[in-house]
């Protein structure tokens, strides 16, 4: 089988702060590999038999291979960076165009495509939907757990109000909510192993996309402003200790 | 301004992490070296003892008043200046300043608000692309500046930097006359084993004691002298006796990209085996910290339900004993580990029985898995205190030559086995200064360790090593003092003491009784 995870390099936004004028301090911040691509490495990491290939995939800029040489360092067997002058300021859309023909093109043959929930900075969590929805096979989102089903697999997906469990044919899109904090280390066997592996770059022409199709110019989604959005909290506190006062307090709020 | 309180029998201020308990009438705060003049003057004029306190995390009792007033530095935490010298960066701090604090003020460059040391310093060090911080790490990050100075802490990352000793520059002191004195190294030296003070009120002399101090090892066993000793060292490491430090001018270090490891053996001969071939090897490391098979059990029965190890990864089955240590990350890295695997195979070991890691995130769960240690045995301690209440704990704190390490650990094993004592053994053994910890069960175990450990520090001290490395010996180990240097070395301690403080009221009781 063969597992194609796309991940995505994130400032790590637990040390991200916010300036004076609300904007979001990312210099000196350290770039990492999206927790949620994280856990859907992971994810697919479990289910690896001898054999199976994990390829992982991100489209970014040339220092975004340090998340691919984590990918590596962590299990994944081959790595791809997408990277092109002509991918920046990519949307969700054109994203999920530029990640659709690479699948095609370079992985046609990927028994899951494996994404994370949403990336850390971008929050969007659409970018598996419209991976999909392009290649023309099954999605299936928010997945918090996933194990073998024959040919196939079986996966709990988390819709927060429901779960479900689903049987997902060989072909598919999931994207992973949560996994194991307790997540492994590599070894430094390992890590040794991961260096000596190449990373495959490629741009725009060798994945043969339009100039109008990738980044900026193929995007849908125009920002016309951003701002900080500042909430106050107008919560009381009330005096909890005598249990029938604070039931009386909870009634009339009620 | 000087704040005074009256110290209640329950107060935090009467106990540090010894868990002993002192005693005494007022708690002074002062917020200025003015009011610790002032506050030193009244203990002088009226013969009060005045015992210096700095965060209370020290593990001797350093601390804790025998009577008479605590004088707290907590309100002067400053940074005041920055500057550079020959040897690079330095930050002027006030004594209250933690360890924490005072690396969050460096990594944040809060350099705008502080004075120029030397010409144009703050500016020049906010535009340095390089990334600085403060190397001594003695564990408890909420220790204070001062504390660390008044007894050379040091910890982990010793094996690289040095202790505290090594990193500072200048010290301003309030002797117990009121007057100050303001050493800059390399400004005064002894003549042989006499030092010459320029204090504000003139020329204080001090006779320094005439035994060998042993730097080959980690020690911080009574006061150290030497020939031509600096004067700044005579209040490093002086657990508060001689005087109060009010400032002081700590060096910076530059940061590096590091890569964490541990690596598995299947026994404990293994790893310390391989951690003095590791010494040897040449490869720099930040430290190197020793788990034995005891420490990973305790971790493993904590995993089941201290939630604080939630994110600890899986110890596996096949580890025995560990070892801990930081590589500098980077192109040798590999070469690093090329010439380490065969160390590493010839001892039972292997690169694949490992962790790496060299993100933050993941470089934070190796030192939880370092704290996890204490913590276990905390766990460990609280269980067994369930079916007998009152159990504690005991921790050793010997260094020995690296060459003789091996014959301590096996007199570690001979002497508690022999007592009938169950313990563990982690921490720096790169520094030939692994901690044991004694687990006590009743008083008679108490009784027993106690003895085991007076047998311990001899064959500490017979090896070319010392009985306190790196705790100190605040009011708890003054045996150890006499121990090491005999009843004439006690007595130069003495005498040192009542030059400088002819009434005893700074820190008595601490190192030497009068």
């Amino acid at each position: 089988m063969r597992f194609v995870v796309a991940v995505k390099q994130v400032p790590d936004t637990t040390l991200i702060r916010v300036d004076e004028h609300g904007s979001l301090i990312r210099q000196g911040i350290p770039a990492i590999l999206d927790p949620y691509a994280e856990h859907a490495l992971e994810a697919v990491l479990g289910l690896k038999k001898p054999g199976d290939t994990v390829t992982v995939v991100t489209m970014g800029p040339p220092q975004a291979e340090a998340v691919l040489r984590r990918c590596l360092e962590i299990g994944a067997d081959e790595a791809y960076l997408l990277a092109d002058a002509a991918f920046a300021g990519a949307d969700v859309h054109a994203t999920a165009k530029t990640l659709s023909v690479f699948v095609k093109r370079v992985v046609p043959d990927a028994t899951l495509i494996i994404c994370g929930k949403q990336a850390a900075d971008g929050d969007t969590g659409e970018v598996p939907a419209e991976l999909a929805q392009m290649l023309g096979i099954s999605q299936f989102c928010y997945v918090t757990q996933l194990k073998r089903n024959g040919d196939g697999f079986l996966v709990t997906q988390d819709y927060g109000d429901e779960q479900r469990d689903c049987r997902v044919p060989a072909g598919s899109v999931l994207s992973v909510a949560e996994g194991d904090l307790n997540r492994r280390l590599p070894s430094i066997k390992r890590y040794l192993e991961a260096t000596a592996l190449p990373i495959t770059v490629l741009n725009r022409v060798q994945l043969m996309l339009g100039a109008y199709s990738v980044g900026l110019k193929g995007s849908r989604t125009k920002i016309v402003e951003s701002h900080a959005v500042r909430t106050v909290r107008t919560g009381k506190i009330f005096d909890g200790t005598d249990p029938v006062k604070a039931a009386a307090h909870l009634k009339e709020m009620l | 301004m000087l704040h005074i309180r009256e110290l209640e029998p329950d107060s935090p201020y009467l106990i540090d992490e010894s868990k002993i308990r002192g005693h005494g009438v007022r708690l002074l705060v002062p917020d200025t070296e003015a009011d610790v003049i002032a506050a030193v003057r009244d203990a002088a004029d009226h013969g009060i003892p005045l015992t210096v306190s700095g965060m209370r995390t020290g593990v001797c009792a350093g601390c804790v008043p025998e009577g008479g007033d605590v004088l707290t530095t907590e309100k002067m935490t400053a940074v005041t200046g920055v500057g550079r010298d020959g040897r690079g960066w330095f930050l002027r701090i006030q004594p209250g300043i933690t360890v924490r604090q005072l690396n969050d003020f460096i990594r944040k460059k809060g350099y705008a608000q502080v004075v120029d040391v030397t010409p144009n310093a703050a500016a020049a060090l906010t535009a340095e692309m390089k990334t600085y911080f403060y190397p001594v790490d003695p564990t408890e990050l909420n220790s204070s500046l001062g504390g660390n100075i008044a007894t050379n802490a040091s910890g982990p990352r010793t094996f690289k930097y040095g202790p505290t000793r090594d990193w500072v520059r200048r010290v301003r002191v309030v002797l117990s006359d009121g007057s100050t004195v303001d050493l800059t190294r390399g400004q005064v030296r002894a003549q042989n084993r006499t030092l010459n003070l320029p204090t504000s009120a003139g020329l204080r002399t001090v006779h320094l004691p005439t035994y060998t101090y042993n730097r080959q090892v980690k020690n911080t066993t009574g006061m150290l002298t030497e020939d031509g000793m600096d004067a700044v060292d005579l209040f490093i490491g002086s657990e508060g006796i001689f005087g109060v430090i009010t400032e002081a001018d700590v060096y910076l270090a530059e940061a590096h990209p590091l890569m964490s490891n541990i690596l598995f053996f299947p026994g404990d001969r293994d790893a310390y085996a391989f951690a003095a071939e590791f010494r040897r090897c040449g490869i720099s490391s930040e430290f190197l910290e020793f788990f034995d098979s005891g420490s990973l059990n305790l971790i493993r029965a904590s995993r089941l339900d201290n939630p604080r190890f939630t994110e600890m990864p899986d110890l596996p089955d096949y580890a025995g004993s560990a070892l801990f240590f930081d590589l500098p990350y980077g192109p040798h890295l590999t070469d690093d580990y090329a010439q380490l695997a065969p160390l590493i195979a010839a001892h039972s070991g292997s690169l694949d029985r490992s962790w790496c890691g060299h993100e933050l995130r993941d470089r934070e769960r190796f030192f939880a898995f370092r704290h996890a240690v204490p913590q276990s045995i905390f766990d460990y301690v609280a269980r067994l205190k369930g079916a007998s209440p009152g159990i504690h704990k005991m921790g050793t704190d010997m260094s020995v030559p690296l060459d003789r390490l091996d014959e301590m650990m096996d007199d570690y094993d001979e002497v508690l086995k022999r007592y009938g004592l169950e313990y563990v053994i982690f921490g720096h053994i790169g520094n030939g200064h692994p901690h044991v910890e004694i687990i006590l069960k009743d008083l008679d175990e108490l009784n027993r360790a106690k003895q085991a450990y007076t047998e311990l520090a001899q064959r500490a001290i017979a090896l070319g090593g010392s009985p306190s490395a790196e705790h100190g010996i605040g009011k708890l180990k003054t045996d150890y003092v006499r121990l090491m240097y005999g009843d004439a070395g006690v007595a130069e301690i003495r005498r040192a003491k009542s030059e400088l403080d002819p009434q005893w009221i700074l820190s008595p009781g601490n190192m030497v009784t009068r």
